[in-house]
């Protein structure tokens, strides 16, 4: 991934910001993020996850607690992570 | 763990930013700018796992070694070829890594590509390859996973020869001499004997056969006497780990010395009470080594409580004729008693040590032990039973083991 490449991400994020509603955002940011993948497998399960985040935030009206929200889910997310990565060092050893 | 890259480094520090930002001016466009990043990275993160298990399995290692037995301290060269089907976007590379007891580093490869490389084992014992370390990255993860089930083939590395401490055939400077007598490379006769199922029939001695209508076979002798009998005594569970592979590894190499300076030997594995394994008069060393292959500590099952067996009561039975009249019949009378005991307390584990013996017919038995402070009845039956047999007994032990009563030398392991 270039430096070059990671300055027109931020450009992008500039544009997401000056977005004038959710929806656009969401669509601008769903776009940038697909621009900056040379492969895009499994793109489509991070959409709706962006998708529900945005609903979230639109739902509750203020900006702290779907934050935080966040937060503890991507907790639980790297908790998932972590047990995946567990489960495929067990796998390699040969123990399962 | 997986370790982010200098992308994904950039993305975090963007996503806090935007996070401050969205927090400082209430912009809900800034807060799910911050979270989808978040959000991409744990779902890269999940792709990255997904695709590295993915090449995990379809992995695919062909390794093939020069020699797989082979002696402490000798050399041989690995050539390692991987295939797997690394996805797009992940740049997967490959290193063999090599049994924890050799010295040498297996450089790294792409998939496809043969590695070849040298290695030196320095440490006696049955070991196995390390596995294959693959290094995978993409844009925004890394992570080097151990793949360790694929470690085939099993070396197996045999001592070089026992150290100063443990006594040895004195191969070099610094190695002592032990209370044994050499062995010479020429043999000669020792006597004939019927031949048996399984006897070598270039040891057939025609005339001899001819004369008696009978086949015989010659058996040779260096000046130890013929092919002697090992006799491992299996050490109960708690045995120390560490000395167990020490004993493994005397015991491996008594049998490769025999086998390869001597017309072979016979093997008799027992624990307390019990017979495991025998394998009469083997020239054959890869049966031999089978015939060792897991051996572990066991539980012992039939403890023969202290009996002494039946060799000892006839030795304790056989008493001195007394001087006077009253003392000549009072001692006839217990040695009738202890005669009675003798023919009375025969057991299977006597009989059937009492059969191998019979059956391997040597001159000199050695016995593997971890001797401890419990219960060595059945090694003083063997002991007693190799001792009436005219048999000589080398014990070979740790160091400050008890003695044993009846060996004729004794060897530290």
């Amino acid at each position: 991934m270039t430096d070059r490449r990671f300055l027109l991400l931020c450009a992008g994020e500039v544009l997401v910001v000056a977005a004038g509603n959710l929806a656009a955002a969401l669509i601008l940011q769903v776009l940038i993020l697909a621009a900056f993948l040379d492969d895009r497998r499994g793109y489509l399960v991070f959409v709706p996850a962006a998708a529900l985040y945005a609903a979230v935030l639109a739902a509750s009206g203020t900006i702290l607690l779907p934050l935080l929200a966040l937060a503890g889910a991507l907790g639980c997310g790297y908790a998932a992570l972590t047990l995946q990565d567990y489960r495929l060092t067990l796998r390699a050893g040969g123990a399962a | 763990m997986i370790r982010p890259t200098r992308t994904t480094g950039g993305v975090a520090a963007l996503a806090l930013a935007l996070t401050v930002v969205a927090l400082l001016i209430a912009s809900p466009a800034a807060a799910l700018a911050a979270g989808s990043l978040a959000l991409f990275l744990l779902w890269r993160g999940w792709r990255f796992e997904r695709d590295l298990a993915a090449v995990a399995a379809s992995l695919k290692v062909n390794r093939e070694v020069d020699r797989t037995i082979l002696r402490q301290g000798a050399t041989t060269t690995v050539r390692v070829t991987t295939t797997l089907t690394p996805p797009p976007g992940m740049e997967v590379r490959v290193r063999d890594v090599p049994p924890a007891v050799a010295a040498g580093d297996a450089p790294l490869c792409r998939p496809g590509e043969t590695a070849t490389y040298t290695i030196r084992l320095m440490a006696p014992g049955e070991t196995t390859f390390g596995g294959v370390l693959l290094e995978a990255n993409d844009a925004f993860f890394s992570r080097d996973l151990l793949v360790s089930r694929l470690n085939a083939p099993p070396l197996r590395v045999f001592p070089a020869g026992t150290t100063a401490t443990g006594g040895g055939r004195g191969t070099g400077v610094g190695e002592t001499e032990v209370d044994r007598k050499a062995t010479l490379d020429g043999q000669s006769i020792r006597g004939f004997r019927p031949y048996r199922s399984g006897d070598d029939p270039g040891r057939i001695d025609w005339k001899i056969s001819a004369r008696h209508n009978v086949l015989y076979v010659r058996e040779q002798t260096g000046l130890e006497g013929g092919a002697p009998l090992i006799v491992i005594d299996l050490p109960a569970r708690d045995a120390d780990p560490e000395t167990f592979a020490r004993f493994s590894m005397a015991v491996s190499g008594a049998v490769e010395g025999a086998i390869r300076s001597r017309d072979g030997c016979s093997l008799l594995v027992v624990t307390s009470g019990e017979i495991l394994r025998f394998l009469p008069e083997t020239r054959d060393l890869r049966e031999a080594l089978q015939a060792l292959s897991g051996l572990a500590p066991v539980e012992p099952r039939n403890p023969l409580y202290r009996a002494p067996g039946p060799t000892v009561l006839a030795a304790r039975a056989r008493l001195p004729g007394g001087s006077g009249g009253q003392e000549k019949t009072c001692l006839a009378r217990l040695g009738g008693v202890l005669t009675a005991f003798a023919r009375e307390s025969r057991s299977p584990f006597s009989a059937a040590i009492a059969a191998a013996l019979a059956r391997v017919e040597a001159t000199e038995v050695h016995l593997y032990t971890l001797i401890t402070e419990g219960d060595r009845s059945h090694l003083t039956q063997v002991i007693h039973q190799a001792k009436a047999r005219g048999m000589r007994v080398v014990a070979s032990a740790p160091d400050r083991a008890p003695i044993l009563p009846g060996v004729d030398a004794v060897e530290v392991i």
